[in-house]
């Protein structure tokens, strides 16, 4: 609520500043700067201005107040892109689609520039506007004075990422920023070409399908892709694609140790659920081969001894299921009696 | 296996053979039934949850008023000012299945009421089900598999999770409407006959009047045939199959009143017509290549593609441009995120937030199928050797439900069915496989010296189609005691289909040995069938206890055993009913909308917002209400005509979900629509908490006074036993609302609005003001308070 007034005063202001500048030209040296800042904007990948120490004084440090833009800062850390869990490369390339958005609905726009800083080359800029967490997003409007001053993105913007990081843009400078562009996954040219491939290719395809020579009418690759897309499902890994769980995790205790079993049932570690997917199928097939092809071998001396071999592959890997099943979730398949009949 | 013997006692052993499974189906329907009834005998028989409860009351109208006035229900007890057309925009195929029970039963004079019809719905269906189950695995693998699969199905916990007796909802119909279909469709596909054809569109119908999940099948059924073309097993069965139901199953979708034009313009139906489409070209090809010469055909060949390609280069265009020109290219978000399943995580808050929408891990499996999880594969497998159009079907319905599955955790239900039908057959064939052994050699053993016999079992059987296993499968399909002369060529078809697979299959090894039946060791074999028995029963005893211990809990009646025996809490039902014998018919309760439904099926009340979150900024007005402070609130409250104002506590007695825990959602969705509220007033650096840490937007907000309003009063200290700590603020009197009722265990706290206070100044205010709230406190005291 605090935020409405001098949102509408800071809106007065520039606009009254625009006007006198554009009038009277008092300030040359501000025009200057939009012209700067628009030109590095033109050569910039995506209109996102790479900063440094030198270029944040010479633009907002040091520049007077209230100076006839906004900037939009995304702080960088190269050395911090490695971690997951941070998304800086997933929302740097948000904030890049935020900014040619913006600038395709507002293509002449001077009044707000998206810029970015790396922390290894800027570390002074860091201090100045007090950032010592990423992923962290700062709005310099015209009449902050002190970098500290400028106004933090809150972590909530960053949940649905361009589309909410809009609205923090929208609210704050009151610029409309319009409906997010977000590039198409293939490129127009890529679409035709695929198309003129298919085409061309349909006719060779329909009479290969015809003629029933192709890789679809071989069965071993149905089943085959039958029981992977099973494996996949039931190891959970669409759990470990949609959250993003890692394969294993180190042990805080001892770093040198790898953690591949996770306890408790909400989460999994990417390899737990591949091995325990490998249990679930390998009993299957075990019952599928004795079933189907063990039936036909002729000697009775192999036949006992596949026939072992899968009986005990079968019992452990069952066993060791509901032994991590237990482990995990802490459930023992158990029988049920009523109390009364204890 | 129908060895030719002698005629005689084949035909009575097939007797004694449909009896037994006759006899064992019904039993199976028992078991089914029984399963689900934990739920009745541990609590009572009461309807579970909170939709259901919605179900149970439109059931109700519909049992009073007739089914033309539940067509045109509108619904002024909800969502008040605004009211929701029941009738449009409910699936109505659970309420009018029941309701049909209920006449049934009332017309031979059984006096059921329309809640025991409702609670015992889903255990009925179940049943169905399970024979639906025999139904289409029958028709994919034979009777044993059959069987197997139905007893399986009958007591699979996933299904038992969505149908104890008392949860009357959509899916506890549906998932027999899915099977049943599904098996229609295999016999129509089986036998060619037009008559199952009709009954298949039916059956969709009857599926797409109970759930929104029939999307499923006819995407499913479209990708089946097209399989089926593409890998050149067209048959005009198979025209016969999919034709009649995408077109008498369109229009009949397009008669339920929620579905309608839906049918024909989203996304979701447009592969059934693409692939109709593609079905008929086929069609086309194959007819010509009929009545032309081969030299001719190849002629005719090249001119039919071209043109063929053209026209489905002009439809494909016209589709993907309508698609195209659809905002969110005519798919529901739901349905997005089952094709990319990131796409709910990235853009929509909402359904990524609700558990039931979560990617399940591992152990889900073996909770929800548990050793199924193991005997799938090698039904997979089973289905392959050989493929038939039948078995090609019960791969792909596993294979798209196993991968839907593993992006919600909720759709295991459609899973179950798949993996039962598979676990079935690997099951039968196992025991198939392992019992002929154990027969073969035991014969021998005893009959040694009739060394021909057991010889002559194995040669009487290669020689016909040179394995048993086959064998087998072949004699149920054959043995179908079955009329229509156009099933009688297809079948011809079939079979001259399946020995094709089968010599190729076969023929290398039995040319060696042909005198040698596929049998197994014996000791092994019985080690075996022993392994696979207690295997079985540990499947048994987890669905034993999953249906008894896991699913049972009504939520509406909750139990805790501690030390000193079972508690019961019962407060919802207490505060519903005082709400239906204190206040007005006409009174408005606004509550979160969680207790919409239950308030109105159970209070008979009129509620601001239920269940059915059809509008947004409705709920975020309730929202923004509990979350300001008091004025505010009762201003939003007064100008929706609230009377009363419901809310939820657990911390008196530990019931976790109670309102305070589900607050963040309230200030999130008021805060999505009324910017002023934030959700970093509520938040102490990052976290939510109501101690003395809380922030003091969070200790003045409505929800909070609410559920505080005199707690402090029970232990002396107010120790919260939800969030394991003491409240941050304890001493405070409600200025616009006063309690009048709170339930035994403080589980609801129902408060009434103030009447508005005449402006008067100075201190003849005062002195109101205070008498007042010493009365609204006296008037506490003498309402039900355990602690005095």
């Amino acid at each position: 609520m605090a935020t409405e007034p001098s949102i509408a005063t800071s809106i007065l202001l520039l606009v009254l500043f625009l006007t006198t500048s554009t009038i009277s030209s008092a300030s040359p040296s501000s025009d200057d700067l939009v012209a700067e800042l628009e030109s590095l904007r033109a050569s910039s990948p995506s209109g996102v201005i790479h900063l440094n120490d030198a270029s944040v004084s010479r633009f907002l440090s040091t520049a007077s107040t209230p100076r006839p833009y906004s900037i939009l800062i995304f702080f960088d850390a190269s050395q911090l892109r490695s971690k997951p869990e941070l998304h800086l490369r997933e929302l740097r390339s948000e904030f890049g689609i935020l900014s040619d958005s913006f600038s395709k609905h507002n293509p002449t726009s001077s009044r707000l520039f998206f810029a970015e800083i790396e922390f290894m080359e800027s570390q002074a800029s860091f201090a100045q506007f007090g950032v010592n967490s990423l992923p962290h997003v700062r709005l310099v409007e015209p009449n902050h004075r002190a970098l500290k001053d400028s106004d933090p993105m809150d972590q909530g913007y960053f949940s649905r990422l361009a589309e909410s990081m809009s609205e923090f843009v929208e609210s704050r400078t009151g610029l409309e920023v319009g409906p997010i562009i977000r590039p198409p996954p293939l490129s127009r040219s890529q679409v035709v070409a695929l198309v003129v491939i298919f085409l061309i290719s349909m006719p060779f395809m329909v009479k290969k399908v015809i003629q029933g020579e192709t890789l679809l009418h071989d069965q071993k690759v149905w089943m085959g892709l039958a029981i992977f897309v099973y494996y996949f499902s039931v190891s959970g890994t669409m759990h470990g694609i949609i959250r993003g769980s890692p394969l294993f995790v180190r042990d805080r205790n001892n770093p040198d140790r790898l953690v591949f079993f996770y306890e408790g049932s909400g989460m999994q570690l990417g390899a737990e659920g591949f091995a325990v997917g490998f249990l679930y199928i390998i009993v299957g097939l075990m019952i599928a081969f004795v079933t189907h092809g063990l039936v036909r071998v002729r000697n009775v001396v192999t036949q006992r001894m596949f026939m072992l071999v899968a009986m005990a592959v079968g019992f452990w890997a069952v066993k060791k299921v509901i032994y991590l099943d237990n482990w995990k979730t802490g459930y023992a398949i158990h029988t049920y009696w009523p109390k009364r009949w204890r | 296996m129908a060895t030719s013997k002698v005629e005689g006692s084949s035909s009575l052993r097939h007797a004694f053979g449909g009896v037994l499974s006759v006899f064992i189906l019904l039993l199976i329907g028992v078991v089914a039934f029984s399963i689900r009834l934990f739920s009745v005998i541990k609590y009572e028989s009461v309807i579970h949850e909170f939709d259901p409860y919605f179900n149970y009351r439109v059931t109700q109208f519909l049992s009073k008023n007739g089914i033309y006035d539940f067509w045109n229900w509108f619904d002024d007890r909800t969502w008040y000012p605004l009211g929701r057309v029941i009738g449009g925009t409910v699936y109505p195929g659970l309420t009018l299945t029941a309701g049909t029970m209920w006449k049934l039963a009332n017309s031979l004079n059984i006096p059921l009421s329309v809640e025991t019809v409702c609670v015992f719905t889903a255990p009925i269906f179940s049943a169905f089900a399970a024979w639906a189950t025999y139904l289409l695995t029958k028709e994919v693998k034979g009777t044993g598999a059959g069987i197997t699969a139905a007893a399986i199905l009958a007591m699979v916990p996933s299904y038992i999770s969505r149908s104890v007796a008392g949860s009357y909802d959509n899916e506890a119909v549906a998932i027999f409407a899915l099977i049943f279909t599904f098996y229609l469709y295999i016999k129509t596909l089986n036998t060619g006959s037009l008559f199952y054809a009709t009954l298949n569109s039916l059956a969709y119908f009857y599926m797409v009047c109970s759930w929104g999940g029939y999307t499923f099948i006819i995407n499913l059924i479209p990708m089946h045939v097209l399989l089926c073309i593409v890998t050149g097993r067209y048959s005009s069965r198979l025209y016969i199959a999919y034709a009649p139901l995408v077109v008498l199953g369109t229009l009949l979708a397009a008669l339920v009143p929620v579905v309608g034009f839906n049918a024909v313009m989203t996304s979701e139906h447009f592969g059934s017509f693409l692939v109709f489409i593609i079905i008929h070209v086929v069609a086309l090809v194959y007819y010509i290549k009929g009545i032309l010469t081969p030299r001719l055909f190849k002629v005719a060949t090249t001119l039919v593609l071209t043109v063929g390609i053209a026209v489905c280069a002009v439809v494909v265009a016209i589709l993907v441009a309508l698609v195209a020109s659809s905002p969110t290219k005519g798919w529901s978000g739901r349905s997005l995120s089952l094709l990319d399943p990131t796409y709910a995580s990235k853009y929509i808050p909402i359904i990524a937030s609700v558990s039931e929408h979560q990617p399940p891990t591992w152990p889900s499996y073996f909770m929800d199928i548990n050793v199924l999880a193991f005997l799938v594969p090698a039904g997979i497998v089973a289905c392959f050797l050989p493929l038939s159009d039948a078995s090609s079907f019960a791969v792909l319905y596993l294979v798209t439900s196993v991968y839907f599955s593993g992006v919600m955790v909720r759709l295991m239900l459609v899973l179950a069915p798949a993996a039962c039908i598979m676990s079935g057959i690997a099951l039968s064939e196992a025991f198939g496989v392992l019992t002929r052994s154990m027969k073969f050699h035991i014969t021998k053993y005893f009959e040694c010296s009739h060394t021909e016999a057991p010889a002559k079992l194995g040669e009487s059987t290669s020689t016909e189609s040179s394995a048993p296993l086959e064998n087998m499968t072949k004699s149920d399909t054959t043995e179908k005691p079955e009329v229509a002369r156009k099933e009688k060529v297809a079948r011809r078809k079939q079979k001259k289909e399946k020995e094709l697979t089968e010599n190729a299959h076969v023929k290398p090894v039995s040319a060696k040995k042909e005198k040698r039946p596929l049998v197994l060791p014996l000791e092994a074999s019985i080690v075996s069938v022993f392994l696979l028995i207690v295997l079985g029963g540990l499947y048994v005893l987890h669905c034993v206890w999953a249906a008894a211990e896991a699913y049972s809990a009504p939520s509406i009646v909750l139990t805790s055993h501690s030390h000193d025996g079972l508690h019961v809490f019962d407060d919802f039902r207490e505060a519903y009913a005082w709400l239906r014998h204190n206040t007005e018919v006409d009174d408005k309760v606004a509550s979160w909308w969680d207790y919409g439904y239950q308030t109105t099926a159970m209070a008979n009340r009129t509620v601001i917002v239920d269940n059915n979150t059809w509008n947004n900024t409705h709920i975020a007005t309730v929202g923004t209400a509990m979350s300001s402070p008091e004025k505010a609130a009762w201003e939003i409250f007064n100008s929706l005509d609230v009377k009363y104002v419901l809310v939820v506590f657990g911390g008196l007695v530990g019931y976790p979900s109670d309102d305070i825990n589900k607050f963040l959602w309230m200030v999130r969705i008021g805060g999505g629509v009324f910017p002023h509220i934030k959700e970093a007033d509520y938040l102490k650096d990052g976290q939510y908490r109501v101690d003395a840490q809380a922030t003091h937007t969070m200790l003045n907000c409505l929800m909070y006074k609410l559920s505080y309003y005199r707690f402090v009063e029970t232990d002396g200290k107010g120790f919260d036993r939800v969030r394991r700590y003491e409240i941050g603020k304890k001493h405070f009197k409600l200025t616009h609302f006063e309690e009048v009722f709170t339930t035994h265990h403080w589980m609801v706290r129902i408060y009434k609005l103030k009447p508005q206070k005449n402006r008067i100044r100075g201190k003849s205010r005062k002195s109101k003001l205070g008498s007042k709230s010493t009365s609204s406190k006296s008037g506490g005291m003498t309402h039900k308070n355990p602690w005095n």
